[in-house]
C-alpha cells in the first residue's frame, strides 16, 4: 500500500472534519486487448476534501474515473462506498445510473452534450425527481422549475451564464453546463475530469471557487487536471498515477518535489 | 347521406398510420430507438384480436367481446414490445432496425404457416363490428371516427410529453444514453417501458384495422406498413409533434386519397401500376427529404421555443 501523508495545504480545508464519503478501491484490474490499463491495489479517496489525481497521457486516470462510475466494468476487483449513516455500497456491482443515484456523479473530460436540449433542459433534468418522469405524470415541469429555481438560478449566477432557453453553442458553454448539472446534483462524491480544460481563466477561478464550496458542505470532489496550479491550489491530497498503478500518495508539496513526479512527469521546471 | 366507403377506407387507412407514426415519434425521434418492425407489433394486434374474436367461444357478446379481444390482442403486442425491448435493448442501432425487422418478419411467416389459427395465406373472416346500424357505411364511418378519437388522444399525449419531464428524459436518452445514465437516469428501463407501451398501441391500432376490414389477410403483414409510417415521419419530421402527422398526410394521403381518389387512372393500373408508383413515390420522397432537409420539413425540435413558452423568457 502507498503510504499516506496526514498534513495538508490548505488548513481551512483541514478543519473540515466531519467525516465525508470515502471511496475505496482494491486490486480493480481493467484491460484492453491484453494491455493493462488500470491495476491499483488499494486506494481510498476521501479522508480528505479535495483530492487530485494526476499523471502523463495513458496513466488510467480517466480509465479509474470510469471504473468508479460504472461506465466500464472492471476485469476484477471491488470498489466501494462508504457513507457515515448509510450502509456500504459495492459500486463495482451497480449499473451506471444506480451509481449516479448513489451521489457519486463525474464530469466529463471530453464535451459532451444533449443534442436538441435547452441549456434549461439539461439543467432540469438534473433535478428532476424519478417519480415526475413517470410516463403518465403529465403535469410535472412547471412545478419541477419552481422548485429547484432559487439552486438554478444560484449557479447560473454564479457562473455568469444567461440567457438559457436555448442550446449550448460553444464548448466552453458545454462545459460550464455539464459542471451545472453535476453541482446540481448535490453529489457526495464529485468525480471532475479535467473541469477548466477549455475554460478562460476567470471562469477556471469561478469553478474552483463551486468545487471548493461544495467540499466545505462535506462532498468528496476527486479531480484530475493538466492544470498543475489548479491541484496544487485546490487539493489537500494527490495521487500519482502512472502506467495504470498508483505510484505515490501525499501532500501537494511532497509529490510535487518527488524525484519519480518531475523525472516522468513535471520535468525538471517544475521544481 | 351518401358516404364513399372508398375515401372512408382511405381515410381510415391514413389516420391509423398517423397513429402508427405518432408513436413511432415517440420511439425513434426521441428515444432513437429504431424500429423497422411496426408491422409486426401491429400485426400481433391483429391476429392475435382476429384469432380471440374468430376462435373463442365467448360467453357473451359485442360489444364487451370487442373490448376483451382488443385489450387482450393490445396485452399481446405489448409483450411481445417487452421482449423484443429486452432482446435489442444493448444493441446499436443496426442491431435494433435488424432485430425488429426479423420480428415482423417472423409474425408474418407465424401467421401464414398457422394455418389453423389464422386461415394461413386463405385469409380469416368472422370480424365484424361491435355494434350494427344496418348500414355498413355508416358502421364504418362511425368505426373511422372511433380510431380519429383514439389518434386524437395519442397525439395530445404526444405533445404532452413533449412538454413534461417525461419527453425531456426520453430526448436526454435518445441524445447521449450514457450522459443521461451518469444523470442517475434508468435509460434502459424507460426505453424498455416506452418500447412496451407503444408497440401495445400499435396493436391496438392493428386489432381496430382488424374490425374494419373484416378480412384478414397475411399479405397486409408486408413491410409497406412500417415502410408508410417511417416515411411519413421521417418527411414530416421525426422529432416534432407534428412531424407525424404532416408528413403522412403528404404522403399516404396524398397518394392514397388523393391521386388514387380523384385522379383518373386506367383501371387496370391499380392491380399492379398503382402499388409499385407508391413505392416509388414514397422512396423518392424520402430520398429528396434526406438530402434537403435532412429533419424533414418541419426541421429542429425547437426547445428553445418551448422552455421560453412553459418557462419565460
Amino acid at each position: 500500500m502507498v503510504p499516506e501523508s496526514t498534513t495538508t495545504v490548505r488548513p481551512e480545508l483541514a478543519a473540515r472534519t466531519a467525516p465525508r464519503p470515502r471511496l475505496t478501491l482494491a486490486n480493480v484490474v481493467k484491460s484492453f486487448a491484453g494491455r493493462t490499463v488500470v491495476d491499483v491495489e488499494d486506494l481510498s479517496l476521501g479522508n480528505h476534501p479535495i483530492e487530485g489525481l494526476i499523471g502523463p497521457n495513458g496513466a488510467g486516470k480517466t480509465t479509474l474515473m470510469r471504473l468508479i462510475m460504472g461506465s466500464l466494468k472492471a476485469d476484477s476487483g471491488q470498489i466501494r462506498l462508504e457513507r457515515a449513516g448509510h450502509r456500504d455500497v459495492v459500486l463495482s456491482r451497480l449499473h451506471a445510473h444506480k451509481i449516479a443515484q448513489c451521489g457519486v456523479v463525474k464530469t466529463n473530460q471530453v464535451i459532451t452534450d444533449f443534442d436538441g436540449l435547452t441549456i434549461l433542459d439539461s439543467l432540469l433534468l438534473s433535478v428532476t425527481p424519478e417519480r415526475r418522469e413517470f410516463p403518465l405524470h403529465l403535469m410535472g415541469e412547471r412545478a419541477t422549475y419552481e422548485e429547484h429555481r432559487a439552486e438554478i438560478e444560484r449557479q447560473l449566477d454564479h457562473f455568469g451564464l444567461e440567457n438559457t432557453r436555448r442550446l449550448a453553442l460553444s464548448a466552453g458553454e458545454k462545459k460550464l453546463v455539464d459542471i451545472i448539472r453535476c453541482l446540481l446534483l448535490k453529489p457526495a462524491v464529485l468525480l471532475l475530469d479535467e473541469p477548466t480544460a477549455g475554460l478562460p481563466g476567470e471562469v477556471t477561478q469561478k469553478v474552483m471557487d463551486a468545487v471548493d464550496d461544495l467540499a466545505g458542505n462535506g462532498t468528496t470532489v476527486v479531480i484530475i487536471e493538466h492544470d498543475l496550479d489548479v491541484i496544487w491550489n485546490l487539493c489537500t491530497q494527490v495521487t500519482f498515477m502512472a502506467e495504470g498503478r498508483v505510484m505515490l500518495r501525499g501532500e501537494p508539496s511532497e509529490i510535487r518535489e518527488h524525484s519519480t513526479v518531475v523525472e516522468s512527469y513535471l520535468g525538471q521546471g517544475h521544481v | 347521406m351518401v358516404l364513399d366507403t372508398f375515401l372512408i377506407s382511405g381515410l381510415f387507412h391514413v389516420v391509423m398510420l398517423i397513429g402508427l407514426a405518432l408513436l413511432l415519434h415517440l420511439q425513434l425521434g426521441l428515444s432513437r430507438i429504431a424500429n423497422f418492425g411496426v408491422v409486426g407489433f401491429w400485426g400481433v394486434g391483429l391476429y392475435a384480436f382476429g384469432v380471440l374474436y374468430v376462435r373463442v367461444d365467448w360467453p357473451f357478446g359485442d360489444p364487451i367481446q370487442f373490448v376483451v379481444c382488443a385489450a387482450l390482442a393490445t396485452v399481446a403486442a405489448g409483450l411481445c414490445g417487452l421482449l423484443v425491448g429486452w432482446l435489442i435493448a444493448d444493441l446499436d442501432v443496426d442491431g435494433v432496425m435488424v432485430g425488429t425487422l426479423g420480428f415482423a418478419t417472423a409474425v408474418a411467416l407465424l401467421a401464414t404457416t398457422e394455418q389453423d389459427l389464422t386461415g394461413g395465406a386463405l385469409g380469416m373472416g368472422g370480424l365484424r363490428f361491435p355494434y350494427d346500424t344496418g348500414d355498413v357505411a355508416v358502421n364504418e364511418l362511425i368505426w373511422l371516427l372511433v380510431l380519429v378519437a383514439l389518434v386524437a388522444g395519442i397525439l395530445a399525449y404526444v405533445w404532452l410529453v413533449h412538454r413534461n419531464p417525461y419527453g425531456r428524459l426520453l430526448i436526454a436518452i435518445g441524445s447521449n444514453e450514457p450522459l443521461a445514465k451518469s444523470l442517475g437516469k434508468p435509460a434502459t428501463r424507460t426505453k424498455l417501458g416506452l418500447f412496451t407501451v407503444t408497440s401495445a398501441l400499435m396493436g391496438l391500432l392493428g386489432a381496430m384495422y382488424g374490425v374494419m376490414v373484416r378480412f384478414l389477410e397475411v399479405s397486409s403483414l408486408g413491410i409497406e406498413l412500417t415502410l408508410a409510417a417511417v416515411v411519413g415521419l421521417v418527411v414530416g419530421g421525426s422529432v416534432r409533434v407534428l412531424g407525424a402527422v404532416v408528413g403522412v398526410l403528404l404522403t399516404v394521403g396524398v397518394f392514397d386519397i388523393v391521386i388514387q381518389s380523384y385522379i383518373p387512372l386506367p383501371a387496370d393500373w391499380y392491380t399492379q401500376t398503382i402499388p409499385l408508383l407508391r413505392e416509388v413515390m414514397f422512396g423518392l420522397a424520402l430520398i429528396l427529404v434526406l438530402v434537403f432537409r435532412p429533419l424533414g420539413l418541419l426541421g429542429h425540435m425547437r426547445r428553445d421555443r418551448l422552455m421560453k413558452r412553459i418557462h419565460g423568457a
